[in-house]
């Protein structure tokens, strides 16, 4: 194997392993596909090392090898393109796809998202059911449903800005709080704390926490100790949100 | 028997429905979407009937968690996608939400009125307690499958 296709290869492996990264994939998986890829193309042995915000990793053949570090950036989790890489990396396994066809595959992913229109009124409805299910009567749904789609509508505007996501987390905590607490100010319904608490549930950080533990479980101690960091301070952060609307409520001092 | 009956279909409906919207916004592909709403219902179902037995909810949760791990990897090996992906949008609707909500809220009140009350103190201590057992048992029963079954192999 020459030299520059040795470089090839490790190209499209590191860049197959930071996007897992970028967009939500556990560390095992990461460091499953890009050594099952790299076998398949013809590397001798792949070596990866993952940390909060970067990857390192080294190729290995004919005594020779390549080491190379990418910076992975957050770019909130999209299940889509982690799938796609994981259907080329076993197409490749199984002798289909050549060096090229997994390069033009990756290089045509791109993320694609559920538009607005659909996103908003399920996640209101989902919030609506969390109120059901923890005993609220109708009224506290149909309340729950109203404020969780605004937060979300909410969410989703800020999040196409680009700003911060703990800022992000805080208004749509404090937006979704303050429409959530009308039960309470108008007396519309007779479990007035459960729209508060189910509406806010989407704001939970489900995917980076069982991330972490899963991490932490198997063995990536520092990604799931950043992991578990992350989803702490976007806990913290829509707790802040909801606090400074329940006090502009009145209902605690 | 029939109202334990009924009271498991209506949490299987209205669990489905959150596992859905949470795999909408982790964008799982449009295809794999009713998997996500079944493992969804099975597992809140599963745990509800563990529940109405008189299990603790931590147990409970756990086991819920272990079955829908199971039955992820079967799709994922049906489909060739990572298991996790149908799995977390399943264990959405079991998270502890309310348990949650009550300790951070206690927490807040507690430093608000800057002495320490018995009260909240022991609600903060019991619910948060609670909230950490159960996620810790929701992932760690979702990763016994592979904990167990699939040590040194890959899944798909």
């Amino acid at each position: 194997m020459y030299a520059d296709t040795q470089n090839d290869i490790t190209r499209q492996v590191v860049r197959v392993a930071q996007l897992l990264l970028a967009y939500g994939a556990e560390s095992e998986l990461v460091e499953e596909i890009s050594q099952r890829l790299g076998y398949a193309l013809g590397l001798a042995g792949v070596e990866i090392s993952i940390s909060s915000n970067s990857l390192v990793l080294t190729s290995l053949v004919h005594g020779r090898c390549i080491t190379t570090t990418r910076r992975t950036r957050e770019h909130g989790i999209n299940m889509t393109i982690v799938c796609e890489l994981q259907r080329i990396c076993l197409l490749t396994e199984k002798g289909l796809y050549g060096l090229n066809e997994v390069r033009k595959r990756v290089s045509r992913i791109e993320p694609r998202t559920y538009p607005k229109r659909y996103l908003v009124p399920m996640i209101g409805l989902s919030c609506a059911s969390f109120c059901h299910l923890f005993g609220g009567d109708i009224a506290a749904s149909v309340i729950t449903f109203f404020a969780s789609s605004i937060g979300m509508f909410v969410r989703v505007s800020i999040a196409k800005h680009h700003f911060n996501l703990l800022l992000n987390f805080a208004v749509t905590a404090f937006v979704t709080t303050l429409i959530a607490q009308l039960g309470y100010q108008f007396s519309l319904t007779d479990t007035p704390k459960l729209p508060m608490a189910a509406s806010v549930l989407m704001l939970v950080p489900g995917f980076p926490m069982i991330n972490s533990i899963s991490d932490m479980v198997k063995g990536h101690l520092n990604v799931g100790i950043s992991r578990w960091g992350h989803a702490t301070l976007l806990t913290v952060s829509s707790v802040i949100g909801i606090t400074i609307a329940m006090q502009l409520g009145g209902l605690f001092l | 028997m029939m109202e334990l009956l009924l009271a498991l279909l209506n949490d299987a409906f209205f669990s489905a429905i959150p596992a859905v919207g949470f795999a909408m916004v982790f964008n799982v592909p449009k295809r794999f979407l009713p998997y996500c709403a079944v493992a969804g219902a099975l597992g809140h179902s599963f745990r509800t009937l563990l529940l109405h037995i008189g299990l603790p909810i931590e147990w409970a949760t756990f086991a819920a968690a272990a079955l829908v791990g199971l039955v992820t990897i079967g799709f994922a090996k049906r489909h060739l996608a990572p298991p996790l992906m149908y799995a977390v949008a399943a264990i959405i609707p079991m998270i502890p939400g309310t348990y949650a909500f009550n300790t951070v809220i206690a927490l807040v009140q507690l430093t608000a009125q800057s002495e320490i009350s018995p009260e909240l103190t022991s609600e903060v201590i019991s619910n948060g307690l609670k909230t950490v057992f159960i996620l810790g048992a929701l992932s760690v029963g979702l990763a016994m499958p592979s904990l167990l079954y699939f040590r040194t192999r890959p899944v798909i």
